[in-house]
């Protein structure tokens, strides 16, 4: 009751025509932030931010918000439609959206996309909403043994994405684990393989390599295969009368894998530093080893291009909670907006919803529409963005380059990075032609450094004894639920399946 | 990624006017045959080494947002982020505009660090200093549920039991602030090295750590709901969310390391440059927005200027560099 009278309260702030404008800007802002590869949200807050000082607050922070959780919907388009993610959260949307497209599914990978944000999204304002102080236990009961463990499940993932030549996935893993190597040692202080470079201080970004890996390496590709010379397109196929609205089988199959994708998603990004990439590549393995038809993963699939696209808009609803009940932000782009709250003389912290209840909760109903909106303006601009596909592939290919180049560049502004990500490329090209593994690649950068910074922070702490990891109840549960994933889960399966044909339907 | 931001537009028109205003000023620096310093015609060239957002641009814009509201500098100022290997890039920048008066940076803990880290081509002494205007301090602080109430408690504990203390990095203050305070208080611990203050503090709020220091502007709200207990601040003057909180100073450990935010030209910038800009600051500092900014961010007010200043940064870059070379951080 309670909830929902500061809910209404909230609608009525959000509502306001000043306030709906400010909210719109932001949405359409963050769609494009998110499809310009490696232009990420953080980024394209950063650069609003300034234009916020004098801004009323409330009108600001859901402009911000919005293009925050915005850019989750933008950031697949290029996934779908050039295997580039256009943000690192939706490096996983490449693994079957692409395939998809490559059907000739681009139209209905899109909506079904659009719809899998909004449902994550949605969800996760309703968590938000009447859930808030009990995630926020959550949020502070994460230190470094539990992140250990949760890289420890992210890996796991790896075994998923090494695939059938694994030989290849394994070299492609290492390679991901070297380049994590590489920056300050957070331990000791002392600067490993930087070369004496001020820029590589902070290590390897995964963006740039991702985006070369699989942005350039498949333009690479497809040059090489003598695309170029065909007329149009080519790779991916659309045709607007047949092929735009999902089928009813799209939908039946993939809505149990929304509902929990958006409740995973949503639980990770509580984690303060997991966030939406953590989030989307769990969901994607976790609905891969769940389903059926685990085997069409990566080559098409409907559900393995929705749990990431669900999973990464519920996990930016997510890190609002430790933002909103503790003051501290769970992501690059969290961290953003607790600046902006500091620029406006608010002060985060446990007591905030309580001292600023017009602002918190006109936030969080702010967020309902903002959702909406993006779900309308996705399904709306579907057919523009599809028109790319129809560019003549060489006129489409320069551009994909300059594209990437930039968006890489906009990041840090780093030469070293653009380099990086040209030198990604070629790699990529390589690895597509002889059959390594660059998703694994891409997961061993980003969860090598994370899984040996919080190993090496918990045997610190607990001088040397493996014993913390059974101590903290938090650690136990995850080990619980990581065992219930990877060893009753798969196991039950193959047992529903032999005895009767009845799990197929509930569980496709 | 570059960013220019106009922030006064309005500028050209009220030139000359602000120029008859800045003009006694500058006449009070020897006087130079050719122009007087600075000339409403030229363009400041502000370079912030971060990017939005961060503290180093929050400050470099209200500075510049001072200058601009009291008539301070003639010309334009132009701010541009010039973000890149923890501030590498921004002061590489500068550094390559010798001689130039109408270069202008900002400082912050990077200034000293980075070049300890990495082979820039320049040294923080290289810079012709202005002002120290403020430095970065630390809050130590416990759980809230914890047993330790005091500092004392706190250090009595600690030389009992083994403690270990949480920061962010370890080429950094985190590191050198509380090492040389245990080693005055006499107690010994593990330092915890975290990626980011959100990490650092669910990790005590886990119970995880024993105790972290951090900027206390980022965790006041904790402290206010008393989730976290502050117990002794770093700086010289306690800010007053922290009211209570003895200094480190206080209780006869006085380390003095702190973080510097100043003011700094180009190297071998004109000497008129120099003094125009240490006169324009003393006024800068006196202003309520001024004290505003420092109340708003929690910093310590420390002002300084000129090659006082100058010294400033190279003892804290030697008493850096000397901690982190006993730990074996860097060569």
């Amino acid at each position: 009751m309670d909830i929902f009278s500061d809910l209404v309260m909230g609608l009525t702030i959000a509502i306001s025509p000043i306030n709906i404008l400010y909210l719109l800007i932001g949405a359409v802002v963050g769609m494009i932030v998110g499809v310009i590869p490696g232009f990420g949200p953080s980024a394209g807050l950063a650069i609003l931010l300034p234009v916020t000082f004098g801004m009323d607050p409330i009108g600001a922070i859901m402009m911000l918000a919005a293009i925050y959780y915005g850019a989750m919907y933008g950031g697949t388009i290029t996934s779908i439609l050039l295997n580039t993610p256009g943000e690192s959260a939706t490096v996983a949307s490449t693994f079957d959206g692409f395939p998809l497209a490559k059907q000739g599914r681009a139209g209905p990978a899109l909506v079904m996309q659009a719809v899998a944000s909004f449902v994550g999204g949605t969800v996760g304002v309703i968590l938000i909403t009447i859930l808030a102080p009990m995630f926020a236990q959550v949020s502070r009961s994460f230190g470094p043994p539990e992140y250990f463990l949760l890289a420890l499940m992210g890996m796991l993932t790896l075994i998923v994405m090494i695939g059938a030549q694994w030989k290849l996935g394994v070299i492609s893993a290492l390679i991901g684990f070297a380049l994590g190597t590489v920056g300050v040692d957070l331990e000791t202080g002392q600067s490993r393989y930087t070369f004496g470079s001020a820029e590589l201080i902070g290590g390897i970004y995964f963006i740039p390599i991702a985006i070369g890996l699989f942005g350039l390496g498949e333009l690479f590709y497809a040059f090489y295969s003598g695309l170029h010379k065909t007329g149009s397109g080519g790779i991916v196929e659309y045709d607007k009368e047949e092929r735009f609205w999902p089928t009813a089988q799209d939908w039946l199959s993939t809505r149990i894998t929304m509902l929990r994708c958006s409740v995973l998603g949503f639980v990770v990004g509580v984690i303060p530093g997991a966030g939406a990439t953590i989030a989307s590549l769990m969901a994607y393995s976790t609905e891969r080893s769940l389903s059926k038809n685990g085997d069409n993963f990566g080559k098409g699939e409907m559900a393995g291009l929705v749990a990431p696209e669900t999973a990464n808009n519920a996990a930016s609803s997510g890190a609002m909670i430790p933002l909103l009940t503790l003051g501290i932000p769970g992501s690059a782009s969290t961290a953003v907006l607790l600046a902006a709250f500091l620029l406006w003389g608010l002060r985060p912290g446990p007591l905030f919803m309580e001292q600023n209840p017009e602002f918190a909760w006109g936030l969080i109903a702010s967020m309902y529409l903002g959702n909406m909106a993006l779900l309308a303006i996705s399904i709306f601009a579907i057919p523009l963005f599809v028109q790319i596909i129809k560019v003549p592939y060489r006129v489409l290919g320069p551009c994909v380059v300059v594209v990437c180049a930039l968006g890489t560049f906009s990041v840090h502004a780093s030469f070293v990075e653009t380099f990086l990500m040209f030198g990604a490329g070629i790699v990529g090209f390589f690895m597509r032609l002889y059959g390594f593994s660059a998703a694994a690649l891409v997961l061993a950068l980003v969860l090598g450094p994370l899984a040996e910074e919080a190993l090496r922070q918990t045997m610190t702490i607990s001088r040397g004894s493996f014993a913390i990891f059974v101590e903290r109840p938090p650690s136990l549960w995850i080990i619980a639920i990581t065992i219930a994933l990877v060893v009753l889960l798969p196991l039950l399966n193959r047992f529903g399946n032999s005895s009767s044909g009845k799990a197929e339907k509930a569980g496709q | 990624m570059d960013m220019t931001f106009n922030l006064n537009s309005g500028w050209l028109r009220a030139g000359a006017l602000a120029t008859a205003f800045a003009a006694p000023l500058a006449l009070a620096a020897p006087a130079v045959a050719q122009e007087v310093y600075p000339s409403g015609d030229e363009t400041l060239d502000w370079t912030i080494a971060f990017g939005p957002g961060g503290g180093n641009d929050i400050m470099a814009r209200s500075i510049i947002e001072i200058l601009n509201k009291y008539d301070l500098y003639p010309g334009d100022i132009q701010a541009e982020n010039r973000a890149g290997g923890s501030g590498a890039v921004g002061w590489g920048y500068l550094y390559g505009q010798s001689g130039n008066p109408y270069g202008i940076s900002t400082t912050s803990g990077s200034f000293v660090t980075t070049p300890l880290q990495a082979d820039t081509p320049w040294e923080p002494e290289d810079f012709t200093p202005v002002a120290l205007l403020a430095t970065d301090d630390l809050v130590l602080v416990v759980n809230g549920d914890s047993e330790i109430q005091n500092i004392e408690q706190f250090i009595e504990n600690a030389k009992a039991n083994p403690i270990n203390i949480g920061g962010t990095g370890t080429v950094n203050v985190d590191f050198i602030v509380p090492t040389l305070f245990a080693e005055k208080a006499g107690f010994e611990f593990d330092y915890v090295s975290f990626n980011s203050m959100s990490e650092q503090t669910t990790a005590l709020l886990s119970n995880a750590l024993d105790a972290m220091v951090g900027n206390p502007g980022e965790i006041l709200g904790l402290i206010e709901s008393g989730d976290l207990r502050p117990l002794v601040f770093s700086g010289q003057n306690v800010p007053e969310a922290l009211e209570g909180v003895p200094t480190m100073g206080d209780l006869g450990y006085d380390i003095g390391v702190s973080m510097p935010r100043g003011l700094i030209l180009p190297p071998d910038a004109p000497e008129e440059a120099q003094s125009w800009w240490i006169e324009t600051m003393k006024q800068v500092v006196e202003t309520p927005e001024w004290a505003e900014y420092i109340r708003s961010n929690t910093l310590t007010p420390t002002v300084i200027y000129g090659d006082e200043f100058g010294t400033f940064l190279s003892n804290t870059k030697n008493g850096f560099g000397q901690v982190l070379r006993s730990v074996g951080a860097i060569q």
